[in-house]
């Protein structure tokens, strides 16, 4: 191990510019984990009923901690996403380098592991520069961390790279690399697994539904089974849908294409229509979360307003904690559409002399930038249709137990999610020029 | 018959042995039943036209690829049954190889690309520069120590490539067309560096070429067609049609 982590660390010293871009925003992801946790360890850390001057009394009890607890876990979830886009970074690249370090002698097990270790040093300068912003924050409020938290706090700043290096092997599970630079995936159908894991979903959105004609007292245990069966389909089901519809357009439209750009982007499409599926993962998923979100929100504020004068506490308790659950949500979908246009500028990078030579031929720019966003475009539309409709489902079921109005703004939610997506696609286009100058054809 | 085409009898005293080996990509058969021994301190070229299987038999003697059918023996060990961590010990301490294109990794300089066979088997970074900055010097590359891959010409990056594969002293190096991407000078000057270092050391060397010039530095010559091994004459007489026919 010793040996892997001195040759990691030589690698990572001699990294080119785009190594350096992974290593930044890899930093950049582990500082924004390691705040959510930090944050999560100190309020948990909290012992019985206090007194917080903070979110309308939301932190004064022990149960409402909870919640917002778990909501700042949940929001280390689009963090592994973009991590994991992060990792995605120079895959290329990083694969040839381990097929040399193959043919030189190095093992699977040596190169995965040298890997990981590569994953996990900007992880360490990130999780250290996450506590230096938190303990801004914290002294910025005047409190002192309650004694338990300290070690929770080591904890965090210990198991954040770790938890990197995991997310980095796990993501090179099924890869082996062999000396000869063929890289190959020991699952070759990542589109049955998806299918897989949304008929599992289906399953359990099944029995979560059958629990609802149960009595009443029941039926509120059942729906947050209802609600975690439903995303976990329609987030599985949002995938697969992506994947599929990327292989299915980009097979039909290389044959009926009439305009370069579709013609060039289904080309791309039919050639590896899961990289869009990995690239929308996490934005699906918060698709799903966030359009259940506003539309149960929607109905929790009207039962709220009905029941001003009789609430047991004042209204800006009940407010704040929506607030911040729809806080959480909208971070979410900045990191994850932070992780598209991460993955989309990835995607111009990997495929640089490809482009180079196509604008060296006489493609226009025009016509690649076309290309890329269609890329991004065709396969998205109808994956959020599908988290679109999940979502729906989540909140009309709330409705229709607690018995509230149902509000149409959810709908607008994957529209604008759509936009968002172009835009973030859009971001990459900048590179694209560099990309294509007919310098790139020089270099390996 | 010329000395340099006289074939030992088959597996006798053979450091490595190659015996039936086929291996087909998709419909195309690039090696069928080709067989081969590769003696202790000899240098083998073997030759051929393109598409003929030369690489696939480095590939496949190597370990690098296993074979579909045939065996390939090195010592009381068959290559093809080996688990990847052994193949990686072989690479690692008993064989080297050297491609058209040096492989060496963009991100570390020249000694530590040499150097890395060393750090991969555990050996500390001062003993394993000191190792490799001995064998740049063999190779007149000491200048590049702290150079990094891009920076170097293509004759300097097969140097380095060179003594990468020979640092742990392998008792074999596999070299497939290296001096292919060279102009005549430096391509000589790799060569002679080569079998002069083969023949200190007294490490076998399998050459891959398609270059009779290069292939005029090594003991024995076979010739390669459509996958199956042929004595040198053999070569020597398709190239004499090729260029009557020219």
């Amino acid at each position: 191990m010793k040996a892997d982590i001195r040759i990691a660390w030589i690698l990572a010293r001699g990294s080119e510019r785009r190594e350096w871009y992974r290593i930044l925003l890899t930093a950049l992801g582990a500082l924004a984990a390691t705040d959510f946790a930090l944050a999560a360890v100190a309020i948990a850390a909290v012992p019985g009923q206090v007194s917080i001057p903070y979110g309308h009394g939301l932190l004064d009890q022990p149960g409402q901690r909870a919640g917002v607890v778990l909501t700042l876990v949940l929001l280390l979830l689009p963090v592994v996403g973009f991590l994991g886009q992060c990792a995605r970074v120079g895959a290329v690249h990083r694969h040839r380098r381990m097929a040399a370090m193959r043919l030189t002698g190095a093992t699977p097990a040596q190169v995965r592991r040298i890997a990981a270790v590569e994953s996990a040093f900007p992880s360490l300068p990130g999780a250290v520069a996450g506590v230096a912003v938190f303990a801004v924050v914290l002294a910025s409020t005047g409190h002192t961390p309650y004694p338990a938290a300290w070690a929770g706090f080591a904890a965090v700043v210990l198991a954040v790279p770790v938890a990197a290096a995991l997310v980095s092997v796990f993501a090179l599970r099924h890869v082996v690399v062999s000396p000869l630079d063929q890289v190959r995936r020991t699952v070759p159908d990542p589109g049955r697994r998806t299918l897989f894991g949304f008929l599992l979903g289906s399953v359990l959105v099944s029995a979560a539904a059958m629990l609802v004609t149960l009595p009443a007292d029941v039926r509120s245990a059942a729906f947050p089974l209802l609600v975690l069966a439903l995303v976990f389909a329609t987030g599985a089901g949002a995938i697969w849908a992506a994947g599929a519809s990327a292989a299915l357009l980009g097979r039909r439209l290389t044959l009926r294409a009439r305009r370069p750009a579709v013609l060039i982007a289904a080309g791309r499409l039919a050639h590896d229509p899961w990289a869009a599926a990995r690239t929308h993962a996490a934005l699906l998923l918060v698709t799903v979360v966030g359009v259940g979100f506003v539309g149960v929100r929607a109905v929790l504020l009207a039962d709220l307003r009905a029941k001003k004068d009789v609430l047991p506490t004042d209204m800006g308790f009940y407010t704040t904690g929506i607030g911040l659950a729809g806080s959480a949500v909208l971070i979410a979908l900045a990191i994850s559409l932070c992780g598209l246009a991460v993955g989309t500028a990835e995607s111009l990078t990997t495929r640089r002399r490809g482009l180079a030579a196509q604008a060296a031929a006489g493609v226009p720019h025009g016509v690649l930038a076309r290309a890329a966003l269609l890329e991004t475009a065709l396969p998205l539309a109808p994956a959020l249709l599908l988290a679109g409709v999940g979502g729906t489902v989540v909140y009309l079921a709330y409705a229709a137990i607690v018995g509230g109005p149902v509000s149409l703004l959810p709908l607008l939610l994957p529209v604008g999610v759509y936009a968002a997506c172009l835009l973030a696609a859009a971001t990459s286009l900048p590179l694209l020029r560099r990309a294509v100058h007919p310098s790139e054809l020089r270099f390996t | 018959m010329n000395a340099r085409d006289e074939e030992p009898a088959p597996g006798a005293g053979a450091l490595i042995s190659a015996r039936g080996l086929r291996k087909s990509y998709g419909k195309a058969e690039a090696l069928r039943g080709a067989s081969l021994d590769l003696h202790e301190g000899e240098i083998l070229a073997v030759t051929g036209p393109s598409g003929s299987g030369k690489s696939t038999l480095l590939h496949c003697l190597s370990g690098i690829t296993r074979p579909d059918d045939g065996v390939v023996t090195y010592g009381k060990e068959s290559l093809g049954l080996l688990p990847e961590q052994r193949l990686g010990e072989l690479r690692r301490s008993e064989f080297g190889v050297v491609f058209q294109f040096g492989q060496l990794i963009p991100e570390l300089t020249a000694l530590d690309n040499v150097a890395l066979p060393l750090l991969l088997a555990g050996t500390r970074r001062g003993p394993a520069h000191r190792e490799a900055g001995e064998w740049l010097e063999r190779f007149g590359a000491r200048g590049q120590a702290g150079v990094r891959p891009g920076e170097m010409s293509g004759g300097q990056s097969q140097r380095v490539a060179l003594a990468r594969a020979l640092v742990t002293g392998p008792r074999a190096v596999f070299a497939d067309e290296p001096t292919g991407a060279l102009d005549s000078l430096a391509g000589e000057q790799v060569m002679t560096a080569l079998v002069h270092t083969a023949r200190e050391t007294g490490t076998a060397v399998l050459l891959i070429t398609h270059d009779a010039q290069t292939a005029a530095y090594a003991d024995r010559e076979v010739w390669l067609r459509d996958g199956a091994v042929h004595s040198a004459s053999a070569g020597v007489l398709a190239r004499e049609a090729v260029r009557h026919e020219g």
